[in-house]
């Protein structure tokens, strides 16, 4: 059972890094990415070939690079564009790695996919037993991206990006660079989805095109969505229930013998929407929302004024 | 700030509060009787390929029931068989299997449909030392270090290419264009049939490759008949041949087609979803069952399937089962890593052949050596854990019905 639930805490922690990343964009920035399976295909790929060639610490730092590269760029070329056409350029984006990654089989192998990728730690975790080291490497590389993300939101820069996501004329009325602060969103959050790639790759140890699908965004979404857009504490909760209601799941069957497998594995994603039509009917804001500043906090208190 | 930051907290405390929940769940299933044999598998009942896992879990439920029914294993105990749903996905694979492995505590995870499922499970499943038994193709799978706990029941894809070339002789057809989906079962059979089709002195004109779930095919149906070859040679999955032959057909092409099994007859589902008009005249050749035997007729008829029904994976699933309880009742013990010495043993010859799992157990008790066959395959393993003494078994579709051709080796 513990190494279970280690594995399913690595991958709620590569669903989180993916979730923080877009919550930096979309919730705080306000820029749509349907594409977000692409960034994490592109980190786990680089990940993947480098990493048997350089070590896997330098093509990490590579995915990341590599991943904030291809976002700057495709900012660049469409951050311009309002908030439903972006979503288009990013859905488009999106296939076009998965496809390219299907159909160069030079460089990825194909639909057959890169099998023995070098896990780090593995001998250290042979030594203490199961993935428990790969889990302490996971959920510090999420501590780090919680802090740097959280930093940045509370900094001038997050405030802004509030600002832009909120009435972006506004704020470039008052003389901040909107253009160049998206691109920046944009390219921060794509360094992190990288980082998710490289960790799932170095996980399962075996990738192929076929992990890359639309689903990944869909549950990136549905991770900022419940636990509150903007909030980067909302989003580990928020990542932590829909795994916990995915993988939770699996377990009906076990104790509920009315239903067989087959029942049960339509079932289960049924109960997914329905947990998620209710958490957006019961609590809208999500399960941790973003914390609001009010007037009280910036102002004096009227009472307390001499 | 104060209040918004209680709200947080609470609802931090009920996010973790999730994950035991997850925990509270899994009790019941541990909760079994001691002296169960536990054995997993991972099927596909949702996503692209969900349309294959069902008649797998019937067969190997069906099996359970059966050697359950006739008193068990290792001196009475039941086996108790654990099945998790794959979605036609690799990493939720890794999720099912590590659950099988650490929760219901498996000697066995079997299933295993698609190749990338199997490949992302199978560090996870070796580092357990448990054994994988398989129901997929791709090479890669029983290629580097297995341990010696891999089993293959399917034919290998450097298999099935070579095979098709010797329908195309066998239909006299030279000259052939090659029409198949990017996935990897498929890929890795079209090299080796470029170099049969050499060796026997045909010609592969064009390789079109497509990619999963697109919306249509016409193009690249187009790309493959334009040149009117003899025969194409088409590699599909159950969905995407349903389109294909509607589009074959709409276009009114004359070269003939070879398919497969998993594609043009998918246990009779392809017919079903296109009609007889469509389906006329297309060749599908699959590794066969032992279609003569009684073992077979009587499989196909438990599963309650018309007489004559080739069945491809779910014979698997049931022989997944016989090898595993058959192994542990030879070795004397339900321990994967002890067990497994023992596949080779009552599945290879020499020794008396036996079909039924529950004669099969009564002559292991006797301590006879038996040589099983199932009623997927004749369950003969070599030393990589792959499936040795594959035919294929061809069939064209004339009137609305799958009719034999013959069988190529």
């Amino acid at each position: 059972m513990i190494a279970y639930l280690i594995t399913i805490t690595i991958l709620v922690c590569v669903a989180a890094l993916v979730g923080l990343a877009l919550n930096l964009q979309w919730g705080l920035a306000g820029l749509v990415n349907f594409g977000v399976v692409g960034f994490v295909a592109i980190g786990a790929y680089a990940a993947a070939l480098l990493a048997p060639e350089i070590g896997w610490l330098p093509a990490m730092a590579v995915s990341a690079a590599l991943s904030a590269a291809f976002s700057a760029g495709l900012a660049l070329l469409a951050i311009r564009l309002e908030e439903n056409y972006l979503a288009i350029v990013t859905i488009g984006f999106g296939e076009v790695v998965r496809l390219v990654i299907l159909n160069e089989p030079w460089l990825t192998n194909g639909a057959l996919g890169i099998a023995d990728i070098p896990r780090p730690f593995a001998a250290l975790g042979d030594a203490v037993g199961g993935d428990a080291v790969f889990l302490v490497f996971a959920v510090a590389l999420v501590a780090l991206a919680f802090v740097t993300l959280e930093g940045m939101a509370r900094s001038p820069f997050g405030r802004a990006l509030r600002a832009i996501r909120d009435d972006a004329t506004v704020t470039s009325a008052l003389g901040k660079n909107v253009f160049a602060l998206r691109v920046r969103a944009f390219a921060v959050g794509g360094a992190v989805m990288g980082i998710a790639g490289a960790l799932h790759a170095y996980y399962l140890t075996y990738i192929d095109p076929g992990q890359f699908t639309p689903i990944v965004t869909a549950y990136a979404f549905m991770a900022v969505i419940a636990g509150g857009r903007g909030s980067n504490v909302g989003l580990l909760v928020g990542a932590g229930s829909i795994m916990a209601l995915l993988e939770g799941t699996r377990f009906l069957k076990d104790f509920i013998t009315v239903i067989d497998g087959v029942q049960l594995s339509a079932l289960r994603l049924g109960l997914i929407g329905v947990g998620i039509v209710l958490l957006l009917i019961l609590r809208p804001q999500g399960l941790a929302p973003e914390p609001r500043r009010r007037t009280s906090d910036v102002l004096p208190d009227r009472t307390t004024r001499s | 700030m104060t209040d918004s930051f209680v709200v947080n907290r609470r609802a931090v405390v009920a996010g973790l509060g999730a994950l035991p929940l997850a925990t509270a769940f899994g009790r019941p299933a541990l909760a079994q009787g001691a002296a169960d044999v536990p054995l997993g598998m991972v099927l596909p009942f949702s996503g692209a390929t969900g349309s294959y896992g069902p008649a797998m879990k019937q067969a190997a439920d069906l099996v359970v029931a059966k050697v359950n029914g006739a008193g068990g294993i290792l001196g009475g105990r039941k086996v108790k068989l654990f099945i998790e749903d794959s979605e036609t996905s690799a990493t939720a694979s890794v999720a099912a299997s590590k659950k099988l492995l650490e929760v219901n505590k498996v000697e066995l995870v079997g299933g295993f449909w698609g190749s990338p499922e199997a490949l992302a499970a199978k560090p996870v499943i070796l580092a357990a030392n448990k054994v994988q038994m398989l129901s997929c193709a791709a090479n890669a799978v029983t290629e580097g270090d297995t341990k010696g706990l891999i089993y293959r029941l399917q034919a290998k894809s450097s298999q099935w290419g070579p095979a098709g070339a010797k329908v195309m002789e066998k239909i006299g057809a030279k000259k052939v264009t090659v029409l198949a989906q990017q996935n990897p079962f498929i890929v890795a059979m079209v090299e080796p049939f470029k170099a049969e089709m050499a060796k026997i002195g045909g010609q592969v004109m064009d390789v079109v490759m497509y990619n999963p779930d697109q919306a249509s095919y016409r193009a690249e149906v187009e790309k493959a008949f334009g040149p009117e070859p003899d025969a194409v040679f088409v590699l599909p999955l159950l969905t995407d041949m349903v389109s294909i032959a509607k589009e074959i057909f709409r276009g009114g092409f004359t070269s003939k087609v070879v398919s497969l099994g998993t594609g043009a007859d998918a246990e009779g589902k392809f017919l079903q979803a296109v009609g007889p008009e469509v389906a006329e005249g297309i060749y599908h050749l699959q590794p066969s069952p032992p279609i003569d035997s009684p073992s077979y007729a009587r499989f196909v008829k438990e599963m309650g399937a018309p007489e004559g029904t080739v069945f491809l994976f779910a014979g698997n699933a049931w022989d997944q089962v016989c090898i595993t309880v058959l192994a542990m009742e030879h070795a004397k013990t339900q321990e994967a890593a002890v067990w497994t010495k023992s596949v080779r043993e009552v599945c290879n010859p020499p020794g008396e052949k036996v079909d039924d799992v529950v004669k099969a157990l009564k002559m292991i008790r006797d301590g006879k050596k038996i040589n099983f066959n199932g009623a997927g395959c004749t369950c003969d393993f070599d030393e990589k854990g792959d499936s040795i003494n594959r035919s294929f078994y061809v069939q064209l579709i004339k009137g609305g019905k799958n009719t034999p051709v013959g069988v190529v080796s």
